[in-house]
């Protein structure tokens, strides 16, 4: 008993931290909801920013395209994608904090097979992070690999 | 700008993993990181990881059942199990197994990489050891196991020592590096580490495979220029004889960003190196080819497309297997492409097994004159022969 009230102890201020890291805002990506998030957007474009904890280029990835939807809040939704398993929430939300993403909706993958969602996300996706998949309004997709530059950053434009 | 943020964040404490503090890593996903292989006698080994602990068991009817299982490291430890981490299993030349993994440390993408052996036929495994000498919290992970034909054991990994000590001068350095070591006392120590080559990529698996003059060698995904992502092979002399890295792959790859997936490698008893690689310049493709270091690789051939990952090859004569993961909307097939004439035309590929749960990298295995499949998927380990049909 005492044992599990020190280890309730330890894990307290890491849950108190998630929470503070916006861990409220994460949410799972199951297989059956794969589709919606592939919906075309009402006008411009949804990026969906695909990245994993295990990636040392993704957070800048996600932070540049952050600055682009900022420049263009109308015609830029951003959402991030874990792939890491919704059970490392804490660690995801803490990285995300971070990197100071927390106002952007954010998911992780909570599916056995995660491959499969890689592939229902893309099927011409192999798994390599950071990946970005553009959805525009008139139905048309496409998928960059690799962080970002600019030349690319500017093909991402509404 | 990239790189300072890169270096922030890993100092910043709000990044430390959920196990700073306490001895468990969470799970991420299902770890099906394994390795299997055949003894001298036809025992099929299988270590995975579970608990913190390296598992070791072993099958004496071809993967219908398993031994219970016996804890390599006494003492829990992390673990790297998934992706291209998994713990690895080679044999000495007395009969000795020898089990390597990589151990997670407390800051993200760190690791040590460990080793412990048994010489009583795996009923009792030695204290564990970190192999390399350099003890930094750095990355030391992705581990690759083999023994050479002098009963030496050689393991590489991904280092990046280099890349800390350029970026502390102010300096630019892609990627990480490789480096091995030896061990000519059957595992008991391992020798000063070396560095095979500078700008290696970061996370993506090595692998190793013997050459008919008894030495081991190694391929694995490097850097050339602004991050195109293409293949090294090199041999790895025990000896401390120096080794000469070359470009193997030319496929023009460029992604500043993680594959992870690395490349398999089976060199057959005439000296010909048939590879399997990943790349997406265009479409996902695993490749096939025979490497030629300094030039593009012969008789490439693209094996399969979107979907497919983790190809595995094997060689017994003029026969060459490529086994690999093809994911679609329903699940995982195991696939199969086999040659008949040393790799110059393959047949069609064919599926030899499925499973709707997930599942690890295929390895090849060979025994005697046949070829398998090790599969480890969520439901359960499979030794799946290559004429299998599903």
């Amino acid at each position: 008993m005492k044992r599990l009230l020190i280890a309730l102890a330890l894990l307290l201020p890491a849950a108190a931290s998630a929470l503070q890291a916006g861990d409220d805002t994460l949410r799972p990506l199951e297989a059956a909801q794969v589709g919606a998030l592939l919906q075309p957007p009402a006008q411009g474009e949804r990026l969906v920013a695909l990245w994993a904890l295990d990636c040392a280029y993704c957070e800048a990835n996600l932070q540049a395209l952050a600055k682009l939807q900022q420049a263009h809040p109308q015609q830029i939704e951003l959402v991030t994608v874990a792939t890491d398993d919704i059970g490392q929430a804490a660690a995801i939300a803490q990285r995300l904090h971070a990197a100071g993403m927390d106002g952007y909706p954010a998911r992780a993958y909570a599916d056995p097979t995660p491959e499969r969602i890689n592939y229902l996300l893309d099927p011409d996706w192999g798994g390599e992070t950071p990946r970005v998949l553009v959805i525009r309004a008139d139905g048309s997709r496409q998928g960059y690999s690799g962080a970002l530059n600019s030349r690319i950053l500017r093909k991402l434009l509404p | 700008m990239r790189r300072l943020l890169t270096a922030l964040l890993c100092l910043s404490p709000l990044a430390l993993p959920a196990h700073d503090g306490m001895p468990m890593a969470m799970p991420k996903g299902p770890e099906l990181g394994a390795s299997a292989a055949f003894d001298a006698h036809g025992r099929l080994w299988l270590v995975d990881a579970a608990d913190g602990h390296v598992r070791l068991r072993h099958s004496d009817d071809l993967g219908k059942t398993l031994s219970a299982p016996v804890e390599v490291n006494a003492v829990a430890e992390p673990i790297y199990a998934e992706g291209e981490n998994r713990p690895k299993i080679a044999f000495g030349p007395h009969g000795e197994l020898y089990v390597s993994w990589s151990q997670p440390r407390a800051k993200p993408w760190t690791g040590f990489v460990r080793f412990a052996r048994s010489l009583d036929g795996g009923e009792h495994f030695s204290t564990p050891l970190t192999v390399h000498h350099d003890r930094a919290e750095i990355t030391h992970r992705f581990d690759a196991l083999a023994v050479d034909g002098k009963g030496r054991i050689v393991i590489a990994w991904i280092d990046k020592r280099d890349m800390e000590a350029a970026h502390a001068g102010g300096k630019p350095y892609l990627g990480a590096a490789v480096y091995y070591s030896a061990s000519t006392d059957a595992g008991a120590s391992f020798l000063p580490e070396r560095k095979l080559l500078d700008q290696s990529c970061e996370c993506c698996r090595i692998a190793l495979a013997p050459t008919p003059q008894g030495d081991v060698a190694a391929f694995f995904r490097s850097i050339y220029g602004d991050n195109i992502r293409d293949h090294a092979y090199a041999v790895l002399h025990a000896d401390g004889q120096p080794s000469q890295p070359a470009r193997a792959t030319f496929s023009q790859w460029r992604i500043a960003g993680c594959p992870h997936h690395g490349p398999g490698l089976a060199i057959g008893a005439d000296g010909t190196r048939h590879a399997v690689w990943y790349e997406a310049k265009g479409q996902p493709t695993i490749w096939y080819g025979q490497l030629d270091p300094g030039h593009p690789p012969r008789h490439a051939l693209a094996i399969a497309h979107a979907g497919a990952a983790h190809a595995d090859v094997a060689v017994l004569g003029k026969t060459v297997w490529v086994a690999w993961n093809q994911v679609d909307a329903q699940g995982y097939a195991l696939m199969l492409r086999e040659s008949a004439d040393g790799g110059r035309r393959f047949g069609d590929a064919r599926q030899i097994a499925r499973s709707e749960a997930a599942a690890g990298s295929p390895q090849l295995l060979l025994l005697r004159q046949r070829a398998f499949v090790a599969w480890n998927t969520a439901g359960g380990f499979r030794l799946v022969p290559v004429e299998a049909a599903p």
